[in-house]
């Protein structure tokens, strides 16, 4: 008898121990290849957006997954260069058997690894990177963008300067921004959009200093020199903390509005600058932390808080986006394998995001694979919500996403 | 063009050039008398920058008290690197190859210890008390913080002149930078000599991070940023020597302003044009004495 006991207890042990395998074989995974640059001065969006992503993903299959599938990343340090992310994303495709490349900051990096996207049909969902060429010049059907355009963001530049010169005339403007495609795209795409509404304007300076340049006095005075009523600037990151920093010294805010729209409003400036950053800047960004003020945006943000520690940069939301959209896309369809009905629903995907104010919903654009949101810009003002931000935006104007989006015939003539 | 915007130019042009120099300075120092090129100075200047934020915005200590304390932290930073692991590859055949490689994974390091003690949020200085605001001039502002700077750098040219032609100790690591075998040989430890340079020359880098943090952004990465420009510098003004690498900052950081200001496009590329010239017409460098050898 005792001996049939010890013989049932060694079956149900061995049972016990052989059954996580069996469930692991015929577990069903949708697997995702992310890269991220993680180290130097782009590594703060890396690790947001990476903790992001993850944050999506326990929330997804803490849920029971999609259609049974679970979610599953691997992320890569794409050390912010092409060729090396080239071919992280082919050894994505070819050994790991990804369903999706996901994220990527750097434009310059985006460029490289939609072409991987195309040459071996896998859907690519862009999360961070902006160049406005991925979803118009260089469009390829496997391309999804799920955080906004440099061009959105220019032409919701353009529409708050119109109005406020109807309000405050100005006339004169100048521009400084990074030396390469990020911070000359910028700039076109804003003065093609003060054409395109009529604005009229001189223009008095143009500045091209390099990337990660770490010192702006020369420029700053020269700027002061041209005298522009707006000062419209392309940086990102570090840059825009250091120019903001010897700007102010030199009591350049007080007679010169400035103006950046597309990645001034971002929570690191805030959170880095702290008590120092004047009021009454003119910044838009991706994603903020205190606007929408809804529900789903101050519960992404609280639980980003809760697992990191600090308050999300703007790169997190994208990140979110995009792992929301693959399990939306996923549910629609009904497996992660089907790529060509995947890439169909994702064209005509409609997904509720932290980013939406109330009674709106993001969805792409069929016709560029753009997601298109609403687009609010703000300016700097005291707020003690989020530390260690002493500033925060706010007085904010909201433009549609029909309305700044590249207009019909610029896509044309792109694509020519 | 103004007599006025000559002279601001010129000024923000010197702010520039101080930084560059203290940066240059201890990176000329280092290959004067060690003959090492360390491709690791940038990131003693980033950490300088860190142990600033530590010491004044996370600990609340004074301003002046905490440039100091940065400056003799990372000075001894630099001294256990150079001798727990620099010291070990001097001498040896194809000591250019060891010297890239082990300075170059010294970037990488440092950069990752930075990144695990304080995070990769960007981290901010403020100015200190009594130099937050600016000489006003007419139209013009002269930023009290970036005069200091300027100040501060004069400072350090006199007394690195004094203590290298007035003092033994000066004397000594000018005679081990001719020649390190007869120094030795003269009775002189030579080691521990440069382990002092190195110390003084990383403890400069610190000083130099510590003070422009309150115009720049702390953040992982900020040493390599620095380091092209400073190898320009020592480059123009002759490798190894300490006059050069301030006249070398002075020349670039004024090239760079009247640049900005007369041809905007084409800035960036003046720096790397007077490196050019000067390398085509004198490439031992402008203040160098030893003459390259033709093959």
């Amino acid at each position: 008898m005792k001996k049939n006991v010890r013989v049932c207890l060694a079956i149900a042990l061995l049972a016990l121990m052989v059954m996580p395998m069996a469930i692991h074989a015929e577990e069903k995974v949708i697997r995702i290849g992310a890269m991220y640059p993680m180290t130097g001065r782009p590594g703060l969006y890396g690790i947001d957006s990476v903790a992001a992503a993850e944050m999506a993903m326990d929330e997804i299959n803490g849920k029971g997954g999609v259609n049974g599938y679970k979610i599953d990343a691997t992320f890569t340090d794409s050390k912010a260069k092409p060729a090396y992310a080239v071919r992280v994303a082919t050894r994505y495709i070819t050994e790991d058997k990804v369903h999706f490349l996901f994220g990527i900051v750097s434009s310059g990096v985006g460029l490289a690894v939609t072409e991987v996207s195309k040459q071996y049909k896998t859907i690519f969902i862009g999360t961070d990177h902006a160049s406005t060429q991925l979803t118009v010049d260089k469009f390829q059907p496997y391309y999804f963008r799920v955080s906004n355009d440099t061009f959105s963001s220019m032409a919701a530049g353009a529409l708050y300067l119109k109005e406020l010169q109807a309000k405050k005339p100005w006339k004169t403007i100048a521009y400084i921004g990074p030396d390469y495609a990020y911070g000359h795209d910028q700039w076109n795409e804003l003065r093609y959009n003060l054409d395109r509404f009529g604005v009229k304007h001189k223009v008095v300076g143009e500045y091209w200093p390099k990337l990660f340049e770490p010192d702006y006095n020369s420029y700053v005075t020269s700027l002061i020199n041209d005298k522009p009523d707006i000062l419209v600037t392309g940086f990102w990151g570090g840059d825009t903390v250091a120019f903001i920093k010897q700007a102010q010294a030199y009591g350049m805010f007080k007679k010169t509005l400035y103006f950046q729209p597309d990645a001034g409003g971002n929570y690191e400036l805030m959170s880095a600058m702290g008590a120092e950053l004047p009021a009454g800047l003119v910044l838009g960004a991706r994603h903020y932390n205190n606007w929408p003020d809804t529900e789903r945006n101050r519960n992404f943000v609280q639980s980003f808080f809760k697992r990191t520690g600090r308050y999300p940069t703007y790169a997190a939301e994208g990140a979110y986006a995009g792992v929301y959209a693959i399990a939306k896309a996923v549910e629609a369809v009904g497996n992660p394998d089907d790529t060509e009905a995947l890439v169909k629903a994702l064209s005509t995907l409609k997904i509720q995001l932290p980013e939406d104010p109330e009674g709106f919903t993001s969805y792409i654009d069929p016709e560029t694979h753009q997601i298109m949101q609403m687009q609010a810009i703000g300016v700097t003002m005291p707020n003690n919500d989020f530390p260690p931000a002493k500033m925060m935006l706010g007085d904010w104007k909201v433009y549609k996403p029909e309305d700044i989006a590249p207009p019909a015939e610029y896509i044309k003539e792109k694509r020519k | 063009m103004d007599a006025s915007f000559f002279f601001t130019q010129f000024v923000s042009g010197l702010t520039m050039a101080t930084l560059l120099f203290l940066v240059a300075s201890g990176l000329t120092l280092i290959f004067g008398v060690g003959n090492v090129f360390n491709f690791a100075h940038g990131s003693f200047y980033m950490l300088g920058a860190y142990f600033g934020y530590q010491f004044v915005t996370v600990w609340g200590n004074n301003f002046w008290l905490s440039l100091v304390l940065t400056a003799v932290c990372v000075g001894l930073v630099g001294m256990v690197v150079e001798a727990v692991f620099l010291r070990r590859i001097y001498g040896r055949a194809n000591e250019g190859g060891f010297q890239i490689l082990l300075t170059y994974s010294f970037i990488l390091i440092i950069d990752d210890l930075v990144k695990l003690i304080w995070g990769t949020e960007y981290k901010s200085l403020p100015r200190p008390q009594g130099f937050q605001g600016a000489f006003q001039a007419g139209d013009i502002y002269f930023p009290a913080y970036n005069l200091l700077i300027i100040a501060i750098g004069l400072f350090v040219v006199v007394a690195a002149w004094w203590i290298l032609s007035r003092t033994r100790a000066g004397r000594v690591a000018r005679a081990a930078a001719t020649d390190r075998e007869i120094v030795g040989v003269l009775g002189v430890n030579v080691p521990r000599t440069m382990t002092l340079v190195f110390g003084i020359a990383t403890a400069l880098g610190g000083m130099a991070g510590a003070l422009a943090a309150p115009l720049r952004t702390v953040t992982p990465g900020a040493g390599i940023e620095v380091i092209i420009d400073s190898l320009i510098v020592v480059v123009l003004g002759g490798m190894g020597n300490f006059w050069g690498a301030w006249f070398g900052a002075i020349l670039i950081g004024e090239v760079n302003a009247f640049a900005v200001a007369f041809v905007p496009k084409w800035a960036t590329l003046f720096s790397f044009l007077v490196m050019v010239i000067v390398l085509v017409f004198k490439p031992e460098g402008l203040f160098a004495t030893r003459k390259i050898r033709k093959l």
